[in-house]
């Protein structure tokens, strides 16, 4: 692998506010109302920006190439235009490819834009048929499914297992009451783990209803720039340092007697080894992960940080996961409190930026944060992690 | 008595008779327990069976009904008002369904009208001072006298002078005019569901003094719009329902045409990397981690040892068929005799072994009497003793 | 824009053969035999040091009738335990986005893959009328062919295209096509099988349009430095732009080339071409109904504004050697026919075109369009 060609800031970001009721506004409407978040944000206008990038999941709409009915409030006229969908994963795709794309010279600026009206399908039923037609698609029950708790219970005990997903999905609610835009602010309190725990509704064996994540509409908006650019543009850019995807065969073929490793822990393995990092819980200041449910987001913890045993629960009982831990997990309340498909996977590095920048608002934590990691979910167990920096002070690439 | 959002919980229940649609529920025979805690709660129990509609209060809390429904005061009226997200609330654990959720989700609606709140003749005069607009009160010194009689009636005396506005429990005796009528025709009226000229004139409103000014009182006060009435004065939005659909034509390719001739003889190919040697079931045309083709088939199972078990509850669309399936069934995971030890294979369980299934067990394919070389071939897995 | 670029090579190329109907080998299928064929030119491989890490596919849910379309070919494009992003987009726009890959140095090598058919589904148009908002585009009942069918009509004002003009494009495309083993529609018609074909979408007839169609296309891509470990012969990527333009009909003046003059503009800068008549040797035009080729050829500047019907008469498109492949009319897939622009040209510029070898072939140009007439074009620069 070649060294960066240049880098790329962060110099805008804009999201609207996630919920299951935006009846207000059609698609485009959506998408032009997070395009002027982060144009004022950075402030500059649409002349600024070279090209668009777009993404989202349309068979949950069903629009074909939605980009062209999307161009009435994208501002992609008049404007070169890539658009990247993978699935859950195309937030954080779309930002590997503005990364990709401003790096490469062909482009100074770049505005990458994710979004989904899940309201306007059905989700579960669009998820499902990502299967094949003549086999699985009978069988497959969206992203809903228990191995993952089945495993944990089998692995730290019942009790502990579902003691801790709770006390996870809980820390994930409080981040999110303090998260403006967050679609799903329940205001749950520790006292109510034992509850929830045995009292909301099943979805698939121990998965139930208050740990899976939300369905919502939303859009969100970042803009990328050369080094040069960016320091000119923009009084506090952040910096995309490196970022990895690891894709997975077709199929979910990975529950027999011995598993594979995990495209999260080889993305980990790989970022790390070839960034430096020796210990990811020490280094960096704050993780947003994709987290799709409770059970997910705890068991994905130990790997995507590389850890051993049950270390990641020992972490989450002693708040070190918590806002003023060592490791805040999600200040934003991650994806169970916001889930707008194609945009999902953009809001972890665009929450990640904002923390970096110091200006995340009520969920901004309050020690110093300089490294951040992003993580992005989606297909049959595939992930994207991407490292963002405060400073540049990582290389001394100093061109364009 | 407590209100949220502009309703008692009690007017609830009691409007349920005249918003009960007996069509909607002739194969129905279902009753529902309401536990609503908090001020203003209550306990119900609801029977709806063939057409017809009982509602009983309940001393205590309910309990041995299909469903029974337990939320606070504020949740219960604010979902059935649309002005709480139900999902969100039922997630959150603010509604909480013991029994059959789906005599909620699927009867309720098909059972009754929408709840619209009850709108009283006391709000709406007790708010005139809000709603007064004093630039069109220039010049204007009067006194309206309202005796209202009935549920939420009263008397009362409006003050407009000096374009001010102020309200008075009591009925004056030099009020310039003062208006007789039932409350309910008061809020008709004011909610243009009855026109004034035949209320009038019909006698159902008597008019004592200055009927001129009567007339005039309207244009000095804004309309009065309920809490939970808002919804139908705001912007009209177009909804589309639609669902679009595109036949296709699947091809299975050689690979996957040997799966399906397979299962009608009741068996199962894998296909078999030439590098690495693993089975791969269905079988695929390229073993994904050598990147080679996988031109060798070898016959696995048919019987198969499950790894790992998922119960699902939740109903969701089978995106071939359109229908919701039903639940709970059980989803497999399973090694199936011959496989290599990381090629997981999924499917059903036989819904009568749900109860016993373990990890580790060993369980046998049961196919379809008529197999024609389709997913249908097979139809599930059970515990092979 | 940008600074002084590295070049990208395009090391090798492998088609599928286009037909109507490949009902007997599904996706994954049709990407097998050209990985195969791919592999057997390069040598090319997937192992995790100095193997292929990057890969760029390009299809499309709504014609796969599939959520996360690149999820069912993720094992024959190599993608397990590796990096791949999909282009939900016309499928040159894949080399835009790999070119990026390479000069950004986050990977030397990338492998695009691009797939679709249009036999799958029951009716191309039914998912093209999916492009338009459902409250008005859709209800009215727009799709790519009767909108295509509005652009023509005021085309053929603005340059005075005849019916004979158009039935002398089908001809020359079809005489190409015959000598492309790659080509789906290679039987030879006469000028009066196209002028009195039926009418289509008018004043599109059905021997304008082209045939339904199912295939794939793959291409491996390199760094300058790496290109010789696949061939001895690498094609470099010079130039590459694309442009937007209005969603609305009524908001575009829909015979201008708006979008495509954009495109070719930027294109040409990147590559340095300062004169497409001048400097460039070979064409490949993405001409899904007759009319598209001159006009397009005009949006490229081979040809003033409103001159495509004289270009036509003058055999502008053989001076140029446009579509030496038979083009889009002789029957690409919608989401794939960049890609098999691209190849022709590639194989042109190698000197690999066998029956179809144009001489002195030292710059092309490839070029794809998509969205309701030509919404969105996207064009490319290559050289030997």
């Amino acid at each position: 692998m070649a060294k960066k060609n240049r880098n790329v800031g962060i110099v805008g970001i804009g999201q609207t506010e996630y919920s299951s009721h935006k009846e207000h506004q059609n698609q485009a409407e959506m998408v032009n109302e997070a395009v002027r978040y982060a144009l004022e944000d950075a402030n500059i206008t649409l002349d600024d920006i070279d090209c668009v990038l777009h993404g989202n999941m349309e068979l949950f709409e069903m629009v074909f190439q939605p980009d062209m009915w999307h161009s009435l409030g994208s501002g992609a006229y008049g404007k070169d235009q890539f658009r990247i969908t993978t699935g859950g994963t195309t937030g954080a795709s779309l930002v590997c490819a503005a990364d990709n794309l401003v790096a490469s010279g062909m482009y100074d600026v770049v505005m990458a834009i994710g979004m989904e009206k899940l309201q306007e399908g059905h989700t579960t039923g669009g998820i499902t048929n990502m299967a094949d037609p003549l086999w699985f698609r009978h069988l497959q029950t969206g992203a809903l499914t228990a191995t993952t708790a089945t495993m944990m219970m089998d692995e730290f005990g019942e009790e502990r297992a579902k003691k801790a997903a709770m006390k996870y999905r809980i820390l994930m609610d409080k981040h999110a009451c303090l998260n403006p835009r967050a679609h799903r602010r329940f205001g749950l309190e520790y006292e109510q783990a034992d509850d929830l725990m045995n009292t909301s509704p099943q979805l698939v064996g121990e998965l139930r209803l208050i740990h899976m994540c939300s369905q919502s509409d939303g859009a969100c908006v970042m803009i990328f720039a050369s080094e040069k650019k960016a320091k000119k543009m923009c009084k506090t850019p952040v910096w995309i340092r490196d970022h990895i995807t690891v894709h997975r065969e077709e199929t979910f073929n990975n529950f027999g007697i011995e598993m594979p490793e995990m495209t999260h822990h080889y993305a980990a393995r790989k970022l790390f080894e070839r960034n430096g990092i020796k210990d990811p819980v020490e280094y960096f200041d704050v993780f947003e992960m994709y987290d799709p449910s409770a059970w997910w987001g705890l068991d994905w913890a130990r790997e995507f940080l590389l850890l051993k045993d049950d270390e990641h629960i020992k972490l989450l009982e002693d708040g070190e996961f918590d806002l003023d831990g060592k490791l805040p997990i999600n200040p934003s309340g991650g994806v169970t409190a916001s889930n707008p498909i194609g945009a999902t996977a953009m809001l972890r590095p665009a929450e990640a930026a904002m923390q970096l920048r110091g200006d995340a608002g009520p969920q901004q934590i309050k020690k110093k944060v300089k490294h951040a990691l992003a993580s992005g979910f989606g297909g049959t167990l595939w992930s994207v992690l991407m490292m963002l920096e405060k400073d540049l002070d990582w290389q001394e690439v100093e061109n364009g | 008595m407590a209100e949220y959002f502009g309703t008692a919980v009690e007017d609830i229940f009691n409007t349920m008779e005249e918003r009960f649609l007996s069509e909607g529920t002739l194969d129905v025979d279902v009753t529902i327990g309401y536990n609503i805690s908090g001020e203003g709660g209550g306990n119900w129990k609801v029977t709806i069976k063939e057409g017809t509609l009982k509602v009983e209060d309940a001393d205590g809390e309910v309990t041995d009904c299909t469903a029974v429904l337990n939320a606070n005061a504020e949740t219960f009226v604010g979902v059935t008002l649309g002005k709480l997200d139900a999902g969100e609330a039922f997630s959150s654990g603010n509604i909480k369904v013991d029994g059959d959720l789906t005599v909620l989700v699927a009867i309720l609606p098909k059972a009754f009208k929408p709840f619209k709140p009850v709108i009283k003749a006391s709000a709406i005069v007790e708010s005139v001072e809000e709603r007064f607009l004093p630039e069109k009160a220039e010049g204007v010194d009067i006194k309206i006298g309202y005796d209202l009689s009935g549920d939420g009636g009263g008397q009362w005396t409006v003050v407009v002078k000096d374009q001010t506005c102020t309200l008075k429990e009591v009925l004056d005796d030099d009020c310039t005019v003062i208006m007789r009528m039932e409350a309910q025709v008061f809020v008709d009226l004011n909610q243009g569901k009855l026109d004034g000229g035949t209320a009038f004139s019909s006698g159902q409103v008597k008019v004592d003094g200055d009927i001129g000014v009567a007339g005039q009182s309207a244009s000095l006060f804004e309309k009065y719009v309920a809490e939970g009435a808002a919804e139908e004065e705001g912007e009209e939005l177009i909804s589309l329902k639609c669902v679009p659909s595109i036949n296709q034509r699947y091809a299975t390719g050689p690979t996957m045409g040997k799966w399906f001739d397979g299962l009608k003889e009741k068996k199962f190919f894998a296909s078999k990397c030439p590098q690495c040697g693993r089975t791969l079931v269905p079988p695929r045309e390229i073993c994904a981690q050598c990147r080679v083709r996988c031109n060798e088939f070898v016959e696995v199972g048919p019987d198969a040892t499950v790894t790992l078990i998922d119960v699902v509850y939740y109903a969701s669309p089978d995106p071939l068929t359109g229908k919701i399936r039903e639940t709970p069934y059980t989803a497999l995971f399973m090694v199936l005799d011959g496989v290599s030890r990381d090629e997981s294979f999924a499917h059903d369980l036989n819904p009568k072994d749900i109860d016993r299934i373990k990890p580790g067990m060993k369980v046998r394919p049961v196919w379809a009497e008529k197999r024609m070389g389709t997913y249908r071939d097979l139809l599930y897995f059970e515990i092979a003793d | 824009m940008g600074i002084e670029m590295k070049r990208v090579a395009v090391c090798a190329v492998a088609q599928h053969k286009c037909d109507s109907n490949i009902w007997h080998k599904r996706f994954q299928g049709m990407l097998l035999d050209v990985l195969e064929d791919i592999q057997k030119q390069t040598g090319m491989h997937f192992s995790e040091e100095g193997g292929v890490r990057s890969i760029v596919s390009a299809s499309d849910d709504v014609f796969d009738a599939r959520t996360i379309s690149d999820n069912g070919i993720t094992d024959v494009i190599g993608a397990h335990y590796r990096e791949e992003e999909k282009m939900a987009q016309e499928s040159l726009n894949a080399l835009g986005y790999a070119m990026s890959i390479i000069l950004s140095g986050h990977e030397d090598v990338v492998y695009v893959a691009g797939h679709c058919k249009e036999s799958q589904g029951e009716s191309r148009n039914v998912c093209t009328n999916l492009s338009y908002d459902p409250f008005y585009g859709r209800a009215m009942g727009l799709d790519y062919t009767n909108v295509a069918a509005l652009q023509a009509r005021a085309y053929m004002e603005k340059s005075g295209l005849t019916e004979e003009q158009m039935a002398k494009v089908v001809v020359r495309a079809r005489q190409w096509a015959e000598k492309n083993p790659y080509a789906n529609a290679t039987e030879q018609v006469e000028l009066g099988d196209v002028m009195y074909s039926p009418m289509l979408c008018d004043p599109i007839r059905t021997m304008h349009a082209y045939p339904v169609s199912d295939g794939a296309v793959v291409m491996l891509l390199a760094s300058e430095e790496r290109a010789h470990e696949f061939t001895d012969n690498p094609v470099w990527l010079t130039g590459f732009g694309s442009c937007m333009d209005s969603y609305f009909l009524g908001d575009r003046d829909l015979a201008s080339n708006f979008a495509l003059k954009q495109a070719a503009e930027r294109a040409y800068k990147m590559a340095g071409v300062k004169d497409a008549r001048k400097e460039i040797d070979l064409v490949e035009v993405m001409d899904c109904y007759a009319y598209q080729q001159p006009m397009w050829l005009e949006g490229l500047g081979f040809c003033g504004d409103g001159e495509g019907a004289k270009f036509i008469d003058e055999e502008g498109p053989a001076k140029y050697n446009v579509n030496l492949s038979g083009g889009m009319l002789a029957g690409n897939p919608i989401m794939t026919s960049g890609l098999y622009r691209m190849a022709e040209a590639v194989l042109q510029l190698k000197g690999d075109a066998g029956e179809r070898q144009a001489a002195d072939v030292n710059r092309a140009i490839a070029q794809s369009t998509t969205g309701g007439a030509g919404q969105f074009h996207t064009v490319v620069v290559l050289e030997k």
